[in-house]
């Protein structure tokens, strides 16, 4: 009996003491080797690493810190920042993608502004006019944008961004023709899958899918766009001249663009799973090489179905993907691709207000950009990931290349911090790309034989080559780094989500229709209810301040 | 949270008249501290965060917090029912609440008589281990087996294909009118074996001798459901009636978040995505909250009207 009182008693005190300390804090800092641990929640999907991995202990003996870094998972970043905010807690690093402006508007970050002096690799990474371009309407710094930022020369092979894609194996078949507009695209699509309806082993082609589960449905929305030949200013078309803003929504173009989706529709060659599918079962598509083509952006699919396609040995059948520079008509001239690093102001690696060691954080991200320790992030270890020549060249071979793909050994061994700041670029060594993928060299030799092959019938080096090159179109661009600070309180961006929501639901009911006409007509309708017009004055005044700031700094 | 403190009034209500002495109070002092941190329990995770409703008359911004933001009334209220979006939530959310209800309901009720009709017994326990097993499953594992069983290349469009019924896949998860079907469909297979649980054990409870009579009295199978176990289960099925009443607004988040797409939306959306959508993700706090507690309100009105009602009808009832 007393026995049984006792453990009741016991019970109830640690019930009661599970209650007390559920709501307290518990953080400990460093671990036992005296390195500083940091925490970072990053509002993008990635895989994680795993807590031993080899070269995130490499970094932490040298700069005395690591970082874990946790993703987003199964929610969009705003779901995980308004979360987050509600909570009140932080992790110490955060980039809160398209939450950033909200991270910023519940006071959760640390202005860095008063910092910057102090650490030369992070004061490098911008120029005095990006910095101020990153000052908030409070005047102060509080995140720094972690990608395109060019060191020395530019070395670009890869095309990170959005095109019509297509398999090598439809071009091989008809001889590599010229294709340049959009009825040639889908036309060379279907005389494919006539002759060649199946895969090697009989299972049958999609010839055309669309991603469009939430924020990806730009592979479906924004095509237009670059149809006209403007550049991915993500929200609205600005003209070069006048610098006068317009929608792409209703343009000519996006008429005859959804038109020929809705035919394509009805012909049998858009996939009709188009508008249910969700991302994972749009990549499994596309490493099963069963798709012909599509519009997406390079690292929305090349890191996991491209490399899922190059060692399931996919590319022996022509199933890796280039892209073909498409416009609506002939003699315009696209910019798919645009050279120039882009400072995307609307996010990037910032620090929270529940960082206790706000030096220590700077210190870290500031020895991250040490030439060494950046070596080691995006090349990895000499002997082991790549190799130098006696000129001083890197190179991998090709059993580096395979390990370096799988994700077993990425996850055990190699350690990007991807999601903070890096350099593009040429090496402080002057040889050297900055990131593999754009060593010229190893570039090339890394490519799968049915890419080269393709390459070479088109005159062309690298993905960019087929899309051409184009300078950077001007001081406003892109608008989507401010469309993408948007939040409901003002009415240009009531109106942006607004248009959002009925794009996300009619644009598929259009492309689906018996009539398109009328479906066209019913979804215009919804849309001049959003007030487009509100969200366009908006734009083109951030546009105007954009021009008129940096001629400041001519 | 209104169940507990029902329970409560109940028990007083009933206890004993037993003068409050120290003598009583140290004899019962292990009862005393454990109701004290179950009550501790239910201010601190019950009526404490109650406080945040006041929220939804600010114009709140996490960074002025809550003491500091500003008040603007039923202004935010107003911009809630003015909202076709949140009026169309509404339906859809009552649509399904009321559905699925219905639906798992009935389901779960005829599941346990059939069940007790089985008389060998291990087929029996087999058969409600296995029915019951997937309510152990998380939606997301759910959604995911039935986004790919309903794919067009999934094992139903299969059958219906080979059994030439169709010619071309269906595309279930794009026409708005399957979608409310679907997910009762889902609800069912999930928590029919599950729910039938507490009826088969107020089934097991009926006198036996109640079915002796009823045979002697010429009655079949049939007759034995319907004048001794129905009329036998009657009033648990009136009590988990009235409890899911106030459900009814809880139609599901997870699923509708799961299996919706842009094509669907607006049937699929209900209040929860809707606070989730606009509360969390735009970052107006403030309505998020409004439109959770017209969500309380409305569902402790259902309790109470279905409770009035059952008392009138002179059945069992919560209160």
């Amino acid at each position: 009996m007393k026995r049984r009182r006792l453990i009741a008693l016991l019970l109830t005190a640690v019930t009661a003491t599970s209650l007390v300390t559920g709501c307290g804090k518990g953080k400990d800092k460093s671990s036992e080797d005296g390195v500083k641990e940091f925490t970072a929640f990053f509002a993008v999907p990635n895989p994680e690493i795993n807590d031993d991995n080899e070269i995130q202990q490499m970094i932490a003996e040298k700069t005395g810190a690591k970082v874990k870094e946790t993703w987003l998972t199964g929610q969009t970043a705003e779901e995980a920042v308004g979360t987050l905010i509600a909570g009140g807690e932080y992790p110490d690093f955060i980039e809160g993608a398209g939450g950033q402006k909200q991270l910023y508007d519940a006071g959760a970050l640390v202005a860095l502004d008063d910092y910057l002096d102090d650490y030369p690799n992070i004061k490098e990474f911008f120029t005095e006019q990006e910095w101020d371009s990153l000052r908030q309407d409070d005047g102060h710094i509080y995140w720094i944008p972690q990608f395109s930022n060019i060191y020395g020369e530019e070395r670009t092979c890869e095309h990170n961004d959005e095109a019509f894609w297509i398999q090598t194996r439809v071009l091989k078949w008809a001889g590599y023709p010229e294709v340049k507009t959009l009825d040639q695209y889908f036309d060379l699509i279907a005389r494919y899958n006539e002759e060649n309806p199946t895969m090697e082993d009989g299972t049958a082609n999609i010839p055309y899918t669309i991603m469009c589960e939430d924020w990806r449905y730009f592979c479906l929305e924004n095509a237009p766009m670059f149809l006209d030949g403007y550049p991915n200013d993500g929200c609205c078309l600005v003209d070069p001249e006048t610098h006068k803003v317009s929608d792409y929504n209703t343009t000519p173009t996006a008429i005859a663009y959804f038109k020929k989706l809705n035919e394509e529709y009805k012909n049998g060659l858009v996939d009709r799973e188009s508008f249910t599918q969700t991302y994972d079962e749009y990549i499994a598509k596309l490493s099963s090489g069963r798709v012909l083509g599509m519009v997406d952006q390079w690292w929305d699919f090349a890191f996991t179905a491209g490399d899922a396609i190059k060692s399931a040995g996919l590319d022996k059948q022509g199933c890796s993907y280039v892209p073909l520079p498409i416009t609506i008509d002939e003699g315009i001239t696209n910019q798919w691709h645009n050279s120039g690093g882009v400072v995307n102001a609307s996010s990037g690696l910032a620090i929270s207000v529940s960082c206790e060691d706000v030096e220590g954080a700077l210190k870290f991200v500031d020895d991250l950009l040490e030439q060494d320790i950046h070596d080691l992030r995006f090349w990895g270890v000499e002997g082991v990931d790549y190799q130098v020549d006696d000129e001083g060249v890197f190179g991998r071979t090709d059993e580096m290349r395979t390990q370096c793909a799988d994700t077993a050994y990425k996850a055990s061994h190699l350690c990007t911090y991807s999601y903070f700041p890096q350099w593009l670029g040429t090496s402080r060594d002057g040889i050297n790309a900055m990131k593999p993928a754009e060593q010229e060299g190893e570039f090339y030799d890394a490519l799968k034989d049915d890419v080269k092959e393709c390459f070479d019938a088109y005159g062309a080096k690298s993905y960019v080559d087929m899309l051409g090159k184009n300078d950077s179109p001007g001081s406003w661009y892109p608008m989507w780094s401010y469309s993408n600070t948007y939040t409901t309180d003002t009415d240009a961006g009531m109106a942006w989500t607004k248009i959002g929501e009925v794009k996300h639901e009619y644009l598929p009911k259009v492309v689906m229709a018996d009539n398109f006409d009328s479906a066209w007509k019913d979804y215009m309708k919804k849309y001049e209810e959003c007030k487009p017009e509100d969200f366009l004055e908006d734009l083109q005044k951030e546009a105007d301040r954009r021009i008129k700031e940096a001629e400041k700094y001519k | 949270m209104s169940a507990i403190t029902k329970k409560k009034k109940k028990q007083v209500e009933n206890e004993p008249k037993v003068p409050i002495t120290w003598k009583e109070i140290k004899k019962q002092k292990v009862l005393l501290f454990w109701s004290a941190v179950i009550v501790l329990y239910g201010i601190i995770f019950y009526y404490l965060p109650l406080g945040g409703w006041l929220m939804a008359f600010q114009n709140y911004k996490p960074a002025k917090g809550l003491l500091h933001s500003e008040f603007v009334g039923l202004e935010k209220f107003r911009r809630l029912f003015s909202d076709d979006t949140f009026v169309r939530v509404i339906r859809n959310t009552l649509a399904m609440g009321v559905i699925n209800l219905v639906v798992t309901f009935v389901m779960a009720i005829i599941f346990a008589i059939l069940l007790n009709e089985i008389r060998l017994k291990n087929t029996k326990k087999v058969i409600q281990t296995v029915s019951y097993l997937p309510h152990f499953l998380s939606w997301i594992i759910v959604t995911g087996i039935l986004h790919d069983a309903l794919s067009g290349t999934g094992i139903i469009n299969e059958l219906l294909r080979n059994l030439h019924i169709i010619d071309h896949s269906i595309d279930f998860f794009a026409h708005p009118s399957y979608f409310w079907p679907i997910v009762a469909f889902a609800n069912v297979w999930k928590e029919t074996g599950w729910n039938a649980i507490i009826y088969l054990s107020a089934i097991t409870a009926i006198d036996p001798s109640l079915y002796e009579a009823a045979a002697i009295d010429g009655a079949g199978r049939f007759g034995k459901i319907r004048y001794v176990t129905l009329p036998g289960i009657k009033s648990t099925i009136i009590i988990l009636l009235l409890m899911n009443v106030g459900n009814v607004l809880n139609a599901g988040f997870e699923i509708q978040y799961l299996l919706g797409n842009g094509l669907v939306k607006s049937v699929s959306e209900t209040i929860d995505i809707y606070v989730l959508k606009w509360g969390i993700s735009q970052g107006d706090y403030a309505i998020g909250t409004a439109a959770g507690i017209f969500k309380s309100v409305v569902s402790i009105l259902l309790i109470v009207i279905a409770n009035q009602a059952a008392k009138r009808s002179g059945e069992e009832r919560l209160y």
